[in-house]
């Protein structure tokens, strides 16, 4: 193998875990955000504070840190986890903490006539959220969302700090192995940025044509 | 004559400190349509608004056919607050229409329309869909049934928002000051559509207005408020032209002053 497809195949792999992290890190943050922001909306107090514990511990905290504590000290409490379900996790939770806040900020710009108006056409609470408000909340989120999803994908390069092989964990490995520290690094800088990139166009796209001649 | 649609019984409401309603008594029968005038800040709306249950009551009891709206009475006949659901039948009876017309934006205009029958009424997709466009045709709009909301101009929008309530079958429709946000040429049409319902449906009617030859001319009765209170309450013949109270003489007065034009 030479030298070229070496580091094409071991990135390769990396990226492969990288992307992988991404996605179920994304879809956990979005989903504890949502349930997160509209218990934050709650009109019970001890809903609310619980909420409030969660979002202030995740975000007063560094992911570092809590990646470190969910694989290196949860085992000594006899819950032990793969690199990646830890990984996952520690991220998940801690973009789902500030996802909440975009949610419960997002649902809370929708204009209260909205609601008035649901009110008169008699809705329930539920159906208000799910129907009238939420639709609405969503495509205000979705510029905070969007910068989100690509800060989370960034971080990902985290996990190599606790042995998931993801792509910055393989650069490191070709770099140790190698010494071709400046093309190694070069290369991990552009992929990570070839993949950013497009996010960011496609969210923007996303939002024009969920408000195209709608709002 | 007929048991009154809705009822007031000695309504009160605070906002805080600041008292907005002081005891009122009020009767609206079914079918009549009732003009609420006043000068801002003289409760009209928050009278209106304690119906449709956009505000709580402080005190007091609101009676929709008989049937208490904020609150239930218990087994030994003593009023405690309603419950939801108790308050969600209520209310089923009222509808409203909004100074800012507040459509729902991510939806079509028929969908606008709609929404509420097929979610909250649970009826049938395609006889919604009929009574939508039914109504939107009764306010001159179902040429528009595919646009949103944002495409409209302001008075088509209230038009819009006035089939949205009606094809929710209110006993009760309340129209709060529906032109005062519009452009002064576009008020006409909505008055025409508002004027067309009045005299064709036996929908009871309360409507917020400023617009005093509109009320004389839909209104069975005309209500001024000043200072959370009903002060005159009686014909349009006789609150506009023969008004008895100094307070309402003194508005009727400065209204007609800024109304009319120097020509």
């Amino acid at each position: 193998m030479s030298f070229w497809e070496l580091i094409v195949s071991l990135l390769g792999q990396g990226l492969v875990i990288t992307l992988l992290t991404t996605v179920l890190a994304a879809i956990l943050a979005l989903v504890l955000g949502f349930i997160g922001g509209l218990m934050r909306l709650s009109k019970n107090k001890f809903i609310r504070f619980i909420v409030a514990i969660y979002v202030e511990v995740f975000r007063g905290t560094s992911l570092l840190v809590q990646l470190f504590w969910i694989y290196f000290v949860l085992p000594m409490f006899g819950l032990t986890m793969s690199a990646l379900t830890a990984a996952v996790l520690a991220i998940g939770l801690n973009y789902g903490a500030y996802t909440s806040e975009v949610v419960r900020s997002g649902i809370q710009s929708v204009d209260k006539g909205q609601t008035e108006a649901s009110i008169a056409l008699n809705f329930t609470r539920v159906q208000r959220m799910r129907r009238i408000i939420i639709p609405q909340a969503f495509i205000l989120m979705l510029p905070n969302l969007g910068n989100q999803l690509i800060e989370l994908f960034k971080s990902t390069s985290l996990v190599a700090l606790i042995t998931l092989t993801d792509l910055t964990y393989q650069a490191n490995v070709l770099n140790a192995t190698t010494l071709q520290t400046t093309q190694i690094f070069t290369a991990l800088l552009v992929i990570y940025f070839v993949i950013a990139w497009p996010m960011t166009k496609g969210m923007k796209m996303l939002e024009r044509k969920m408000t195209e001649g709608r709002m | 004559m007929s048991e009154p649609i809705v009822r007031y019984n000695n309504v009160t409401k605070y906002f805080d400190d600041l008292q907005v309603l002081d005891g009122i008594d009020f009767e609206i029968q079914p079918g009549e349509k009732v003009a609420l005038i006043g000068p801002s800040g003289s409760g009209k709306t928050t009278f209106a608004r304690l119906l449709m249950t956009l505000e709580e009551i402080t005190d007091g009891t609101i009676e929709v056919e008989g049937d208490y709206l904020w609150h239930e009475q218990d087994d030994n006949g003593d009023l405690k607050p309603a419950s939801t659901e108790h308050l969600r039948k209520v209310r089923s009876n009222i509808g409203m229409v909004f100074q800012h017309f507040h459509l729902f934006p991510h939806m079509t205009v028929l969908e606008n329309v709609m929404e509420a029958p097929v979610t909250v009424q649970g009826r049938d997709k395609k006889e919604a869909k009929k009574a939508a466009e039914e109504m939107l045709d009764k306010v001159g709009l179902l040429d528009k049934a595919d646009s949103y909301p944002a495409q409209l101009s302001g008075g088509q929008k209230q038009r819009v928002a006035i089939a949205r309530a009606l094809v929710m079958n209110p006993k009760v429709l309340i129209f709060d000051e529906p032109t005062s946000a519009l452009d002064p040429e576009l008020v006409g049409e909505v008055l025409d559509v508002i004027k067309d319902i009045a005299d064709q449906g036996d929908t009871s009617m309360l409507l917020i207005t400023h617009e005093m030859d509109f009320a004389k001319e839909v209104a069975d009765r005309i209500a001024f408020f000043d200072g959370g209170k009903i002060i005159e309450d009686g014909p349009p013949s006789e609150i506009l032209y023969n008004p008895k109270a100094p307070r309402l003489k003194e508005f009727l007065e400065r209204f007609m002053n800024t109304q009319s034009s120097p020509e």
